[in-house]
């Protein structure tokens, strides 16, 4: 079920009922093992044996690691989980990505092969809980971590509802400790929690759907060309609607988590504030970037071969980080771009190594990236590269004679929304959520709070789901 | 990723932050410890009342201005409600009557009078703004259903094929448990209370449509107003408003002249006649699938009046829409021209009957139908799957 349903706000009221009662330890977190089962088979009951599947492989394979005694067991160990989870990942999302580049490549060669197409339904946020899985045989295997020392700690880990289906990933150094003694949210917590909740659901619900993911739907899913107004204001709404959906389920998410008493990483620090692109994935999406630079770009190398192994390194994370994000050489198209701005980043600071920007260059800087993240996020939206390359010809004022899509309304909308946006993503670059809010009278708090919350009533909301649990 | 590129220039300024906390980007290859979740120190006791009180005093001030418009509380006519109803026939009432079609047979029959008369209330499946067809295809394709289907083609709607909700049939076969409970939770607890729970005052749509400058070069319309209460069984009326206002009632009727003329940019004379012949082919098709299990089919042309039916008349010619249909599905067909009792009915906006001409109009058409088509001793219930007429009955 999404955050944004009627369902889930009687779910979770259950959830912290059941959670407050005097109970044993044990039993609560059988009950919320429970309740995440509960809350993944809302999408399609089915789809749970493929937790079930994950958890007690990973869990196997954990025990096997740590009993292992010579180097190619353990190493046999890593393998199987590696294995199955890539493989189940593989198969529900990219099976019909690699039979159809097959067939177009059969064909190339003039071979005719054309697959029946397999209907394969891509079970919701997979990408998110193999990577959390695999994290755990990983830092067994790298002795990270030990494993965890019951069943039920390490399967509630994997499920723990908040995180399950978008996020943040969880590392089990990160949750599976916090499950070791009685964890209950001090009355505190639980409000902080709600009002998480409250701006997390307002970022979803009324800013991304409700006020800009019309302007880019209209441009990026229509066969209209757009002139340079259009296509831009498209993209920005994009840019806005993506973060708001996204940091607005990981705030969801941390309050969730927050009001039964669980402290879970932020995601997102203000992004759209970044200057440079290592930046930028230092605030956006972070418990990803960072499960990327651990467990794949770091095994790949890092920066501890010279300077041509980092950028392959660093571009093959980014194009693997780009298809991680869906079964589409648009996504791998995204992520390259991310790895060549990342590699001439890197290159220019081996060659300035002591510049220091002044403060209007900083600033200029941050627009800049700011400007070039949002010609990557035509890759991301757009379906195909016909598409990205119609709005991308937009942008550069080349669709001449372009008829106008969006009406002011939608304009102002997003003029207003975005301008908001990177002015207090500025705002909050150095700063915490906490901070402010600690520093903020408490009648304003309270406004604030009082009008998102009408705003997420009154947007009506139709509970669509998050963009994230497509990946 | 700072392992990769050397991390962020220097912030020029960086204020006192004492919940500052490092994140997973700033530890490397390390294992993540238990993260930092601080509680700003404020009063959140007295700020989550106050934040609950403010909400609660503007949604109450939210509900009274739409009461004061003329909104009454009903349901959300959305695919949830229309899953229920079709999800009917898979639940042993497969042999029921279905009423399916556009939106004229959705607001002008009334299933109270329906089965007051024939003891049995029909299963509403039609939608607003959406041809049959696609439905009708998944009706064919379900065995289960074998009893009659009352089946209105609304010429504009039919032969141009506007689909806005035909995602109706694939919803409902795909619709999750959380869809299913939050349908049943939001028809019990919300929608029968609140008068602004309807997609025709959302935030986003209250604001579009205030008077923004208009673009130059972009042709603007008015979208669709509301027009329509829904209740029990998707048991729906047009909104008395369009009735007793006589502002609302002209923009009613302004917006559906915006539709009279062909739009920039549209479909081709040719590319209309192939669209339609393809809605001919496909209804064909699918009756004759549930024919062959013993379905009893009725076309019917549901009244229209003042320049929608001129409209209507212009572009869609009966000879060359409704009768190529008739003869195509081989099946009987009321057009209401054809029947003195199905005229003379009051429709504010040319579309759509008021509340009480529905429900007489419901009571006529049903006696019509019994004796001319599904009767015991109807003329037409034998001849109807072997007679294809070029002119209905009359």
């Amino acid at each position: 079920m999404v955050f944004s349903s009627l369902t889930f706000i009687v779910f979770f009221a259950c959830v912290l009922g059941m959670h407050s009662l005097p109970l044993p330890w044990t039993t609560k977190k059988i009950n919320l093992l429970i309740a995440s089962y509960l809350f993944y088979s809302a999408w399609n009951p089915p789809f749970v044996i493929l937790l079930w599947v994950s958890t007690v492989v990973d869990w196997y394979a954990a025990q096997g690691l740590v009993k292992a005694r010579r180097a190619g067991a353990r190493h046999a160990w890593m393998l199987l989980s590696v294995v199955a989870n890539l493989g189940m990942l593989g198969y529900f999302k990219y099976g019909q990505f690699l039979l159809d580049n097959f067939s177009a490549l059969m064909t190339a060669l003039g071979i005719a092969y054309h697959p029946a197409h397999s209907d394969i339904v891509l079970p919701v946020g997979i990408s998110f809980y193999t990577f959390a899985t695999m994290s755990y045989t990983l830092d067994v295997y790298l002795r990270r971590a030990a494993p965890a020392r019951n069943l039920l700690d390490y399967a509630l880990f994997v499920t723990f509802f908040p995180h399950l289906v978008a996020g943040p990933i969880m590392r089990p150094t990160e949750l599976v400790p916090q499950f070791a003694q009685p964890r209950r949210a001090s009355a505190q917590q639980l409000r902080f929690g709600l009002a998480l909740m409250t701006l997390g659901l307002f970022n979803k619900v009324v800013l991304a759907d409700t006020f800009l993911s019309n302007a880019a739907e209209r441009v990026y899913d229509s066969d209209k060309i757009p002139g340079t107004l259009d296509a831009w204001a498209a993209t920005l709404a994009f840019s806005g609607q993506i973060f708001c959906d996204f940091a607005g389920y990981s705030t969801t998410a941390i309050g969730a988590a927050l009001c039964l008493g669980f402290a879970m990483p932020d995601n997102f620090r203000f992004p759209y504030a970044a200057v440079g692109f290592s930046d930028f994935w230092r605030r956006w999406h972070i418990t990803l970037s960072s499960w990327l630079r651990d467990y794949l770009y770091i095994p790949l190398g890092g920066n501890r071969h010279g300077a041509r192994r980092t950028y392959l390194a660093l571009m093959g994370t980014m194009l693997l980080g780009g298809l991680w994000h869906g079964a589409n050489w648009t996504f791998v198209a995204w992520g390259g771009l991310h790895g060549v701005y990342l590699s001439l980043e890197r290159a220019l600071r081996s060659r300035f190594p002591n510049y220091r920007p002044g403060p209007l260059m900083f600033v200029l800087l941050g627009l800049l990236t700011y400007t070039l993240v949002n010609i990557t996020w035509v890759f991301f939206r757009a379906k195909t590269f016909t598409k990205a390359w119609i709005v991308l010809r937009g942008m550069f004022g080349q669709n001449v004679g372009a008829v106008p899509i969006l009406s002011t309304y939608l304009l102002s909308v997003v003029a207003a929304i975005v301008s908001a946006l990177l002015v207090t993503h500025w705002f909050m670059r150095a700063r915490t959520l906490e901070s402010v809010v600690a520093r903020a009278p408490p009648l304003l708090v309270s406004i604030v709070w009082g009008i998102m919350l009408f705003a997420i009533v009154a947007a009506q909301g139709t509970g669509s789901a998050f963009i994230y649990f497509q990946f | 990723m700072r392992g990769a590129a050397g991390g962020a220039p220097p912030d020029p300024v960086v204020p006192e932050d004492r919940y500052a906390r490092q994140t997973a980007a700033d530890r490397p290859g390390v294992a993540q410890p238990v993260p930092v979740r601080p509680v700003p120190q404020q009063p959140w006791g007295s700020m989550l009342l106050g934040a609950v009180l403010l909400a609660a005093v503007l949604l109450g001030g939210w509900e009274w201005h739409w009461r004061a418009y003329g909104v009454h509380p009903n349901l959300n006519n959305d695919f949830g409600l229309w899953a229920i109803e079709r999800r009917r026939i898979d639940a042993g009432e497969g042999d029921a009557t279905v009423l399916l079609g556009s939106s004229r047979l959705y607001f002008d029959i009334q299933l109270p009078v329906w089965e007051r008369l024939a003891g049995r209330a029909p299963i509403q499946l039609s939608f607003e703004g959406t041809s049959p067809v696609t439905a009708l295809e998944d009706l064919a394709a379900d065995p289960k259903f074998t009893g009659r289907l009352l089946l209105g083609i609304a010429p504009q709607v039919f032969f141009q094929a506007i689909d806005f909700n035909a995602g109706a049939a694939k919803f409902t076969h795909k619709e999750s448990p959380s869809q299913y409970v939050g349908q049943w939770l939001s028809m019990d607890l919300i929608e029968p209370y609140f008068a602004f729970d309807d997609a025709d005052f959302g935030l986003d749509t209250v604001l579009a449509r205030q008077p923004w400058l208009q673009r130059p070069g972009r042709k603007w319309y008015i979208a669709i107003r509301k027009l329509s209460d829904t209740h029990a069984q998707r048991n729906t009326y047009l909104w008395d408003k369009v009735e007793i206002d006589p502002q609302y009632r002209e923009l009613a009727r302004t917006i559906w002249r915006q539709g009279f003329q062909p739009r920039p940019g549209g479909p081709s004379p040719q590319e209309k006649h192939k669209t339609a012949q393809e809605q001919i082919e496909r209804t064909a098709k699918a009756i004759a699938t549930l024919r062959a299990r013993g379905v009893k089919v009725l076309l019917i042309r549901m009244p229209s009046s003042g320049e929608f039916l001129a409209y209507e008349n212009r572009d869609f010619p009966r000879q060359g829409t409704w009768e190529v249909l008739v003869k195509a599905s081989g099946v009987p067909g009321i057009y209401f021209e054809d029947y003195p009792e199905l005229q003379g009915y009051y429709l504010p906006e040319w579309s759509h009957m008021t509340r009480s001409e529905a429900e007489r109009f419901t009571a006529t058409l049903y006696a019509l139908i019994m004796r001319d088509f599904w009767g015991p001793g109807a003329p037409r219930a034998a001849a109807a799957s072997e007679v294809a007429p070029a002119v209905p009955a009359r």
